[in-house]
């Protein structure tokens, strides 16, 4: 029995192909108990403390995309090999040759795994060859640690951050497995320095991050995950008719589901990160910051995903020449920008649309703002605001979640033309819980952003035995929810 | 330093002994509701077990149960192979969720038409009782059947007292359609739900999937996707040796996906 046990022990140690670890499984927060008292007694001793922590994020990967780690771990020298001999010498070519080897091995990589298919089918489709797939596995995070690489060699090559002088520095930056597989994508000149600091984490910021790890944990294997249960099955069109097999109004809710899901799983993922860095003792900036209550598109993506959009606007669209260079520049930027995010996310033609109908949003915004600036900010303005944007942003999560972009529209046509109030009754009879926890989670979201200010803060004041009760119900809820399928994070396939 | 994480980690700890311990003594039933409990036990317990092997055809006929001789078809000579686009109708448990879309794939493959029914938690009772099989048949009119059901009664004490009946009433509601009932991929030695399926099923129409090996989910019991895949590979390759009414089922491409034209879902609770 003893000799069963540990070869299930050793199972679950080793890489299974689909089955990444999560914050929010049992392993990890058994591996984390471990972790952690470990961590407390190195965190004085700088040199040790990093080496631990990078064989624990690499353990971390490992199990997540297997011997991809080893390719992390090549791009990890590569990059402070090349920031090294840039830190030597200052003649402009061979900097430039420094940052373009650096470059083009990261993209490479990047490009090798995400998007060889998609432009090979694309180049075949217009010469009119056979095309046969190649049988490429996409290693998880990436995209999240390529950009992490691409803004470190940039920012050392601008002179905005100082390369470190250890490679072990460099390699706990990329590797640093909080934010490795889902983000944040963490820029060198905000985590750099506090690694050299090597500030000891306070009580507050211990259970501050143990409470965002709570509000992740709720968003994603409570809600998130229970959303999925009822969206895959409005997602999962007929093959012969590219409908969904159910009514416009249920295809309504779905897709109303699909946007508060994609929401509560990617900002959870990012809270769990953020909860467990600042665990660690380490800042990382805020990913998210209730997008929905956006009024037009250009708040929502101050609001959504703020590392990538802030990593966009630094690396990309300042870069094609930001506002500089005239108006229409400024709109064939932005709209650029914003297609080159829709292809990060993925390599199809839904992503690419995706991406530009956000660019061709923001810059329609852009062009009604001297105007949008003399209507009277009423409530019923502001009402109208929010909900020509939510049904903007609605609509386009469709193509991020079905298969293709004719599912796509067929799904939103379906949910408009086959829609009728008389699925409402039964909808409600049978899906009540899944409306409650929308409801819940809706509402939540509306509250005034201090009201979650102020419950961190009482939370980290709160009784310890009151920490535990909390603890052990947000658990016992998700076992009682979660689906057969341990659901993985929506963003760990970007 | 150690202090600020002495608190946390001991709530972590004690939490982690709770769910742990429940995990392993059983549920606890709070107002009349049984909670659910965390996997540890599964997972640390499991039965080491190989690599998903597709040996369904070993499986049914290495073994000397009752449930193995009925398993096998009366005839001596297999049954013709149906050639007829179908409308198939597949019921079951949560199982489905694995056997579904590679049911699927075989269906778009050689144009027949899936429906999938999955009840999860489900038993022979709760269908049995329900009037939930006649009511699908009546409205999607299949006419061949897949039925996978009896993993959550592996362990039912006097199974054959308290089940038979069950199985009967849904037999009777299949009626003359040709139905194939795919036994449990038992992760523990069952109490006699396969011996009980074999007995009451028709010859040819029973796949004994206990005593094949499976690759399975962190729960211990479900098959992953893909060896849910290889499971249904391999009753596909029984049939036409084995069932008393094969259908064509030629294998789909590699990598071919589908989903049944449509998937009706039942809580655990509803009856």
């Amino acid at each position: 029995m003893l000799l069963n046990i540990t070869d299930n022990i050793l199972r679950q140690l080793s890489y299974i192909e689909g089955e990444p670890m999560l914050f929010s499984s049992g392993l990890f927060w058994v591996l984390f108990l471990i972790f952690l008292p470990v961590y407390a007694m190195l965190k004085g001793r700088r040199r040790q403390m990093t080496v631990f922590v990078i064989a624990f994020s690499l353990f971390f990967y490992y199990k997540s995309s297997g011997l991809f780690v080893i390719m992390l771990l090549g791009t990890s020298v590569m990059d402070w090999g090349m920031s090294r001999l840039m830190a030597r010498t200052e003649v402009r070519w061979k900097r430039r040759l420094c940052l373009w080897t650096s470059l083009l091995t990261s993209l490479g990589i990047l490009a090798y795994f995400k998007y060889a298919n998609f432009f090979m089918w694309n180049w075949q489709q217009m010469v009119g060859g056979n095309f046969e797939p190649m049988d490429i596995i996409l290693p998880v995070g990436i995209s999240f640690y390529t950009f992490q690489s691409v803004s470190y060699i940039v920012d050392v090559y601008k002179g905005r951050v100082r390369p470190t002088e250890f490679w072990m520095d460099y390699a706990f930056f990329l590797t640093f497995f909080p934010a490795l597989v889902a983000g944040p994508i963490v820029r060198a000149d905000y985590f750099l320095p506090q690694l050299r600091e090597n500030r000891a984490a306070t009580r507050e910021m211990v259970y501050m991050g143990f409470w965002l790890i709570l509000l992740g944990v709720v968003k994603k294997a409570i809600v998130a995950d229970y959303l999925a249960q009822y969206n895959d099955l409005i997602f999962a069109v007929d093959p012969a008719t590219g409908l969904p097999g159910y009514s416009g109004f249920e295809t309504m809710m779905g897709i109303i589901g699909y946007t508060m899901q994609i929401y509560c799983d990617f900002s959870g993922y990012s809270d769990m990160a953020i909860g467990l860095a600042l665990i660690m003792g380490f800042r990382l900036a805020q990913n998210f910051n209730f997008p929905y209550k956006s009024r037009n598109l250009t708040d929502f993506w101050r609001r959504w995903h703020i590392s990538l959009s802030s990593w966009l606007r630094d690396y990309i669209y300042i870069p094609l020449g930001g506002n500089r260079k005239g108006t229409r520049r400024t709109y064939v930027n932005n709209f650029a920008t914003m297609v080159i995010g829709g292809l990060w996310h993925g390599a199809a033609w839904k992503f690419v649309f995706w991406g530009a109908m956000h660019g061709a949003g923001l810059a329609v915004h852009k062009a009604c703002k001297p105007y949008l600036g003399k209507v009277a900010d009423s409530w019923p303005v502001k009402s109208l605001s929010w909900g020509v944007t939510m049904l903007f942003v609605m609509l386009l999560w469709v193509f991020f979640r079905a298969d293709t972009f004719s599912d796509s529209v067929n799904i939103i046509g379906h949910a408009f033309s086959d829609f009728s109030l008389d699925y409402v009754p039964p909808f409600v009879s049978v899906r009540w819980l899944w409306l409650i926890i929308m409801g819940v989670i809706v509402v939540s979201h509306m509250l005034p952003t201090g009201f979650w200010d102020k419950a961190g803060a009482w939370f980290v004041r709160a009784p310890w035995l009151v920490k535990l009760v909390m603890f052990l119900v947000v658990i016992q809820l998700v076992l009682e929810l979660q689906g057969e399928d341990v659901a993985p994070f929506i963003y760990f396939q970007f | 330093m150690f202090k600020h994480y002495r608190g946390l980690w001991m709530l972590m700890g004690v939490a982690l002994a709770v769910f742990v311990a429940v995990s392993f003594l059983g549920p606890v039933t709070v107002g009349g509701y049984q909670l659910k409990t965390a996997s540890f036990a599964e997972v640390l317990m499991a039965e080491a077990e190989a690599e998903a092997v597709p040996r369904g055809a070993t499986a049914v006929a290495g073994k000397t149960k009752a449930a193995t001789r009925k398993a096998a078809p009366a005839k001596a000579i297999p049954a013709p192979v149906d050639t007829a686009a179908k409308t198939i109708l597949l019921i079951g448990d949560s199982m489905l969720d694995g056997l579904s879309p590679r049911l699927s794939a075989y269906a778009k493959k050689n144009g027949h038409t899936l429906y999938t029914v999955i009840w999860y938690s489900s038993t022979s009772e709760v269908w049995g009782k329900s009037d939930k099989l006649r009511h699908y048949i009546k409205t999607l009119k299949p006419n061949y059947i897949f039925i996978c059901l009896g993993a959550n009664e592996l362990f039912v004490r006097d199974i054959r007292n308290k089940r038979t009946k069950y199985v009967r009433n849904m037999l009777s509601d299949i009626g003359s359609i040709p139905y194939i009932w795919i036994g449990p991929p038992n992760w523990k030695p069952d109490t006699g739900v396969n011996e009980m399926l074999a007995a009451e099923t028709a010859p040819g129409t029973f796949f004994l999937s206990n005593g094949m090996t499976f690759t399975r989910k962190g729960d211990g019991a479900h098959p992953t996707n893909a060896s849910a895949a290889v499971w249904l590979d391999s009753v596909v390759r029984w049939m036409p040796r084995h069932a008393a009414h094969p259908i064509r089922m030629e294998l789909p491409e590699k990598g071919m996906k589908a989903r049944p034209k449509r998937i009706f879902l039942h809580r655990p609770d509803e009856h």
